[in-house]
């Protein structure tokens, strides 16, 4: 561990926690007014890429910390710097906020000025000594009292945005929101990134843990984990709305509204790996073999489509046309 | 994404870079006051001026043999309209000229709030980043809403118990105090008709970050200096550019670092400015090209944004202070 006080001093650990939702807005927004509606900061532009889906992402915004990190194994460990944040909208539609930052594995015992963790954004340095363990498996756990709170810091966000006058706060159909929290252990540079795990629990709340090299920089991981949740998130509020609309059972324009929103505001999202770095694109490999996610999504798309035209071959048109 | 054959530039973060001088040295800010006051206190200001002035360049020269040194001055024209630029800068040229010292760049003051239509005030204020004071761990309000910054815990405001037990009065507290606190709370603003009234201190952090190459607004320069070769300037300060070089110098506006030669008085105001800047997030692009360019010179700038700026405070030559304090 040489030169961890230095400038350039190397991290060994990043963490995250990233909240999916549905944008409260009844239309879609398209790419002018998701740059408005992302725009944190007057002078830096949002990020717009259009192809292969419309993707926008804000500026990072800093929030400064003073406090302990949250530890597993309940050790006291003050932290002191910035913590980076960043929303994200998805074809208009699914609204993403995720709070990260890196640590070093030692930091100096004494708080200095505060210039100088600014110069180095989203870097919190632990007081003495990290636990590093202890600080992963805390972060994944969720913060305790008085921790630092990855949590709040991005649902903060998250409502900043849907407070947005452009919004008019309603929506297509019911869903709930997600939380992802990651972990990512730095490994030597030039090493191959891997997915170490990735959890499912419940209360909309799913942990995943990599092995990140060194030159590939922390924000790289937030956008894979942006992708994996909102691929989870499809997964799940589609599976949802299947299970609701009792598509076994229930026949009739009933099932056809229900599964109306997902034709018409979801299917078209599933686009694995559309804005992930090139260095970690690999990882969504290990998700595609067990359980297999576009597996699953195939899967469900191919029923509600066959639940539609089978209901198109049985009801004169105005049932679709209810919604 | 880096290295793919498909690009899209909408998705992609630029920072332009800007041509860096070693060092900015401000030799003088003029306010209604000193217009007032008649040019014999010019002629006085700049003749003490002149001897810090060959003391920073000394200094300068410690770090390099050839230093780029680029001067500049500056005219209030935010807090009060007073002459126009027809009588004042070549009242102000000649005066320097008459001390034996040149001004390459001349700026109105109201160029730190709006600059070709850009406001650059409005910008810095979404990137003010307060320092936390112990405890903080992520429910404190990203960006100050009051219009206040402080560098440390105010005073609890008011008995506030639930219990009705009044609370005595409790300290304010410096968050980087050194056994005692010395705390400082700064007005960044005032609200007046609805409009915003940027405080001093506030214009003169702006002033900072744009003297030390750190100001974008999309990527792009802003503030660029605009050539001025007429003889003649305007009879009206909207009419002059925000920004003018006024001699052919190659050295740049901006610099790695600055020097500001101003009277005593202003202290407070710049300790001010130093704890703005302490709490600036500056764009990152634009912080690393001047990291990388003053350590490739063999003068790194120091790391904390603060620190790259230098003064030097003197006493008001004979007689004056006392107009300059009312």
């Amino acid at each position: 561990m040489t030169a961890v006080r230095g400038r350039g001093a190397r991290t060994v650990l990043a963490c995250g926690e990233v909240r999916t939702c549905l944008l409260p807005s009844l239309q879609a927004l398209d790419a002018r007014a998701a740059a408005q509606l992302l725009r944190l900061r007057a002078d830096v532009p949002v990020r717009i890429s259009e192809r292969p889906v419309l993707h926008a992402l804000s500026p990072e915004v800093l929030t400064g910390v003073d406090c302990r990190l949250p530890t597993a194994d309940g050790s006291r460990v003050r932290g002191v710097g910035t913590v980076t944040a960043r929303a994200a909208l998805t074809e208009g539609r699914l609204l993403q906020a995720t709070a990260c930052f890196s640590l070093p594995a030692a930091g100096p015992d004494t708080r200095r000025p505060w210039g100088q963790y600014l110069v180095r954004p989203g870097l919190v340095e632990p007081f003495g000594k990290l636990p590093r363990q202890a600080t992963a498996a805390g972060v994944l756990r969720g913060a305790g009292r008085g921790e630092l709170d990855l949590g709040m810091i991005s649902e903060g966000l998250l409502a900043q945005v849907r407070r947005h006058p452009l919004l008019d706060r309603r929506v297509p159909f019911k869903s709930g929101p997600t939380r992802l929290r990651w972990v990512a252990w730095r490994t030597p540079a030039g090493e191959r990134a891997a997915l170490v795990n990735f959890t499912v629990a419940e209360g909309g709340l799913r942990t995943v843990e990599l092995r990140l090299p060194e030159d590939v920089p922390a924000s790289a991981a937030a956008g894979l984990c942006e992708d994996l949740a909102l691929h989870d998130w499809l997964l799940t509020t589609v599976q949802h709305l299947l299970d609701n609309s009792r598509l076994g059972a229930a026949d009739g324009p009933s099932a056809v509204g229900a599964l109306y929103p997902v034709v018409v505001h979801l299917l078209h999202l599933w686009m694995p790996r559309a804005h992930v770095d090139p260095a970690l694109g690999h990882l969504w490999d290990a998700l595609e073999d067990r359980p297999g996610f576009s597996r699953q999504w195939e899967n469900l798309s191919r029923r509600i489509r066959d639940r539609l035209a089978l209901q198109a071959v049985a009801v004169p048109h105005q049932a679709l046309g209810t919604r | 994404m880096t290295g793919a054959v498909f690009q899209e530039t909408t998705a992609e973060l630029r920072t332009q870079s800007v041509p860096l001088a070693h060092l900015s040295l401000e030799l003088g800010h003029l306010y209604m006051e000193d217009f007032e006051a008649g040019p014999a206190r010019l002629r006085e200001h700049f003749a003490e001026v002149r001897i810090w002035a060959d003391a920073v360049r000394a200094s300068a020269a410690r770090r390099s043999k050839r230093p780029r040194i680029s001067t500049c001055f500056l005219v209030d024209d935010y807090f009060t309209r007073f002459s126009t630029p027809a009588e004042l800068v070549p009242m102000v040229l000649a005066e320097a000229e008459r001390a034996g010292l040149v001004i390459d760049y001349l700026a109105r003051e109201s160029a730190c709030a709006v600059a070709d239509r850009i406001e650059l005030a409005e910008s810095v204020t979404h990137r003010l980043v307060e320092s936390p004071p112990p405890g903080s761990h992520g429910s404190r309000p990203p960006v100050s809403r009051t219009g206040w910054l402080a560098n440390g815990e105010r005073t609890p405001a008011g008995p506030r118990s639930a219990l009705g037990e009044v609370k005595g009065w409790q300290p304010p507290q410096e968050t980087a105090a050194r056994n005692h606190s010395i705390f400082m709370d700064v007005e960044l603003w005032s609200e007046r008709d609805g409009r915003r009234l940027w405080s001093c201190p506030f214009l003169a952090a702006v002033w900072q970050l744009a003297r030390l190459g750190l100001l974008r607004h999309l990527g792009e320069p802003v503030l660029v200096p605009a050539q001025w070769t007429g003889t003649d300037f305007p009879q009206d300060w909207d009419r002059l550019p925000p920004l003018v070089r006024l001699t052919d110098t190659a050295a740049a506006f901006s610099a790695y670092r600055t020097c500001t030669l101003l009277p005593n008085r202003f202290l407070a105001v710049e300790d001010a400015v130093r704890l703005i800047l302490d709490q600036t997030d500056v764009d990152a692009g634009a912080l690393r090209q001047v990291a990388e360019r003053s350590a490739a010179e063999g003068m790194p700038v120091p790391a904390a944004v603060a620190q790259r700026a230098g003064y030097v405070f003197y006493e008001e030559p004979g007689g004056f202070s006392e107009a300059g304090e009312t």
